[in-house]
C-alpha cells in the first residue's frame, strides 16, 4: 500500500492543524494524529469496498472528513468557552471599567474563535443568567418591565406614549417601545453596551476553521478602555503635519505624491474591503495567475472589406429577400422568362 | 371537560392549568405512539384528575413535580434492534427508557438549566430524554442538550405539544420500520436506501416519533383511487 500514502497526504495539506495550533496554543494539542490518519486496515478496507477508488479518492474523502470533524470541535470548543465565561469575573464587585488582568486574559484569549452570531450567543446567555451582557461586568442587566410595573423608572426612558387620555388598556393612554424591550434588556447601562459592542465589532464573520494561522486582526482583540487610551496617546504628531499641510508649497507637494497605485494606499483600502488578497497565502489550493503572453504582431487588424460585403452580407447565413433577387437577376437573368413561359 | 372548581388562582391559574393538561396527554400520546409502556389511565387523564395531583395551593401547576418516565416496550425495542452482523451476532435494542423534564424557570432557559438536565438524564442513566420548557431556549442550550454523547435528548416547547398534530386529519400516519423490515423494502424495490424520498429528523412528525438518521418510515395515505397508498421516507 506504498503507493497509497503519497496521494492521499498531499491532499491532506490543509490549513486547518495550523488555524488550530494558533486557537489553542494554551492547551495541550489534541491527538490530532489520532483522527488525521485511519489506519491502513481502514484504508484497504474503504478500497475495497469500492472497486473503482482510487488512493487518491481516499485522500479527498479524508481531507472532507477532516474538515468536517474540526468543524464540529471548533463549534464545540466555541460551546465550552460561552459556558466557561458565564464564570468570570468571578469577583462580583469588578468594576467594568478596570476589569483585572487574569480576567481580561481569560475572556480575551476565550473569544478568539468566536463569530458575532457566537458573541450573540454568549450574551443571551448571560442575560438568561441575570448577568449585564458584556462579559467583564458583574452587573445585573436592567429590567425594563419591572421598572415600568413601578411608575417612574428608568424604563421609562424607552417608551412613549400617546392617544388621548383615557384611551388604550386601562385608562392610561397608548404607549409604544421605542427600543424593543430584548434590545434594551441586554446591558446594566448604556457603557456597558458601548463596550460589549465595541467587542462584537472586532470579531471576524469567518468560521475558525476557514481561518489563517496567521490571522493577527483576531488575535488581538482591544477593549474600549484600552483602545482609548491608545487613541490618546496618538494624537501629538498630528497638529503638526496639519500646520505643514495648511501652506500651499505642501499641498502642490502633496498632490505630486499622488499615484493611482500607491501600494501603502491600495493595501489600506483592500483592508477596508474585507479583501487580504487571499490568493497570496497558502490556501488548499494554489493558484498562481498566469497572463496569456501576447507580441505587439498578434494586434487585432481594423477590418477591411470584402468582395461579399458590397452588398450588405448575409446575415447569420441568411439573405434577404431583395439582395437575393438582386443577386439572382444578375447571376441568371433569363432564368425568369423561361419560369414565365412554363406557367 | 371544564374545570369546576376554582381553588383561588382565578382565571390565568386555571388556564395555564389546562394548557399544560393539554401539553401533558400529548406527551403521553407521544410517548405512547412512539412505543412507551404507559397505561390507559395515564394517557386519558382527567383535567379534575390533572388538577388534583399537579396543582398548588394557589391552582397554578407544580412542574417540579411532572416527571415521566417510561419503558420500551418489547415491540419497540424489537424496531430498535439492528440486524445482526458478523461483528455483532447479537445486537443490543438502541432504545431504554425515557424521561420527560417539565422546566420550572418561566422564562431565560439557558445552558444552565439544560445542565442540570442533562446531568440528571446520566446520572440516572435514561436512554433518551425529553425536555420541556415553556420558553424558546438559546441556541448554545440547543447545542448543549444535542451534544450528550451516548445520549439523546430532545426539546419541545410547551406550546408545541398543546394540540397532538399526529391526530389532524391532513397528517398521514407514519410507521416506523423495523432494520429487517426496512432491508425487506430495499430488496423487494431493488433499491439503496439513498434512492428512497426523503425526510428530516427536525421535520414535526419526525421529531414527534422521535426518528433517528438512517430509518425508514412508511407513509399511509388515504387515496381517492387506490384506498391507501403507501410511500416511504428515508429519516436524514
Amino acid at each position: 500500500m506504498a503507493p497509497s500514502q503519497g496521494p492521499s497526504k498531499s491532499a491532506l495539506k490543509t490549513s486547518l492543524p495550523s488555524a488550530y495550533a494558533a486557537v489553542n496554543a494554551e492547551q495541550p494539542q489534541p491527538d490530532l494524529n489520532t483522527y488525521l490518519s485511519p489506519s491502513q486496515e481502514e484504508q484497504e478496507k474503504y478500497l475495497q469496498g469500492r472497486p473503482k477508488a482510487t488512493p487518491h479518492h481516499l485522500g479527498i474523502a479524508l481531507q472532507h472528513a477532516h474538515q468536517i470533524q474540526a468543524q464540529k470541535d471548533a463549534e464545540e470548543m466555541i460551546l465550552d468557552r460561552t459556558v466557561e465565561l458565564l464564570a468570570i469575573p468571578a469577583d462580583s464587585s469588578a468594576d467594568p471599567a478596570a476589569p483585572s488582568t487574569e480576567d481580561i486574559q481569560a475572556f480575551k484569549s476565550a473569544l478568539v474563535p468566536f463569530r458575532p452570531t457566537d458573541y450573540d450567543n454568549y450574551i443571551t446567555e448571560r442575560n438568561y443568567e441575570d448577568l449585564c451582557g458584556y462579559g467583564l461586568c458583574p452587573r445585573e442587566n436592567r429590567k425594563a418591565v419591572a421598572n415600568a410595573k413601578g411608575g417612574q423608572g428608568q424604563g421609562q426612558t424607552f417608551h412613549f406614549k400617546y392617544g388621548a387620555k383615557g384611551s388604550g388598556p386601562g385608562g392610561r393612554g397608548r404607549s409604544m417601545d421605542i427600543v424593543s424591550r430584548e434590545k434594551l434588556e441586554k446591558w446594566c447601562s448604556d457603557e456597558c453596551a458601548e463596550r460589549a459592542l465595541f467587542i462584537r465589532v472586532q470579531l471576524a464573520e469567518e468560521p475558525v476553521w476557514e481561518r489563517r494561522a496567521d490571522d493577527m486582526s483576531v488575535l488581538n482583540i482591544l477593549l474600549l478602555e484600552e483602545a482609548r487610551a491608545r487613541r490618546e496617546k496618538q494624537p501629538q504628531p498630528q497638529p503638526q503635519s496639519q500646520g505643514e499641510s495648511s501652506s500651499s508649497a505642501a499641498v502642490v507637494a502633496g498632490m505630486k505624491d499622488l499615484k493611482i497605485q500607491d501600494p501603502q494606499r491600495s493595501r489600506e483600502l483592500a483592508m477596508e474591503r474585507g479583501d487580504n488578497a487571499p490568493a497570496t497565502r497558502d490556501g488548499r489550493v494554489d493558484v498562481t495567475i498566469k497572463e496569456k503572453e501576447h507580441g505587439p504582431e498578434s494586434s487585432a487588424a481594423a477590418p477591411r472589406m470584402r468582395p461579399e460585403d458590397a452588398m450588405g452580407g448575409s446575415i447569420e447565413g441568411y439573405v434577404p429577400q431583395e439582395q437575393r433577387d438582386k443577386r439572382s437577376s444578375e447571376q441568371h437573368p433569363e432564368d425568369e422568362g423561361d419560369l414565365l413561359d412554363q406557367i | 371537560m371544564d374545570g369546576d372548581m376554582h381553588r383561588g388562582g382565578g382565571d390565568e391559574a386555571d388556564k395555564e392549568m389546562t394548557r399544560l393538561w393539554r401539553t401533558w396527554r400529548t406527551v403521553y400520546e407521544m410517548l405512547s405512539d412512539r412505543g412507551y409502556e404507559v397505561s390507559d389511565e395515564e394517557l386519558q387523564i382527567s383535567l379534575n384528575d390533572f388538577r388534583n395531583k399537579y396543582a398548588d395551593p394557589m391552582g397554578y401547576p407544580e412542574r417540579q413535580k411532572m416527571k415521566i418516565q417510561a419503558r420500551p416496550t418489547e415491540e419497540m425495542k424489537l424496531k430498535y434492534t439492528a440486524l445482526p452482523s458478523k461483528l455483532q451476532p447479537n445486537p443490543e435494542p438502541d432504545c431504554g427508557t425515557i424521561y420527560v423534564d417539565f422546566c420550572v424557570d418561566s422564562s431565560g432557559v439557558g445552558t444552565k438549566q439544560v445542565r442540570a438536565f442533562n446531568h440528571i438524564v446520566d446520572e440516572s442513566n435514561f436512554h433518551t430524554g425529553i425536555f420541556i420548557t415553556q420558553t424558546p431556549i438559546s441556541p448554545s442550550a440547543v447545542r448543549l442538550l444535542s451534544g450528550v454523547p451516548g445520549r439523546i435528548c430532545e426539546h419541545f416547547q410547551e406550546q408545541d405539544l398543546l394540540v397532538n398534530i399526529t391526530r389532524h386529519e391532513l397528517v398521514p400516519k407514519h410507521v416506523l420500520l423495523s432494520p429487517e423490515e426496512k432491508a425487506r423494502l430495499l430488496q423487494r424495490y431493488r433499491l439503496k436506501e439513498s434512492q428512497l424520498p426523503r425526510m428530516q429528523v427536525s421535520d414535526p412528525v419526525a421529531r414527534y416519533l422521535g426518528l433517528r438518521r438512517g430509518q425508514v418510515v412508511k407513509i399511509i395515505r388515504k387515496s381517492e383511487t387506490a384506498g391507501r397508498y403507501a410511500s416511504y421516507r428515508w429519516v436524514i
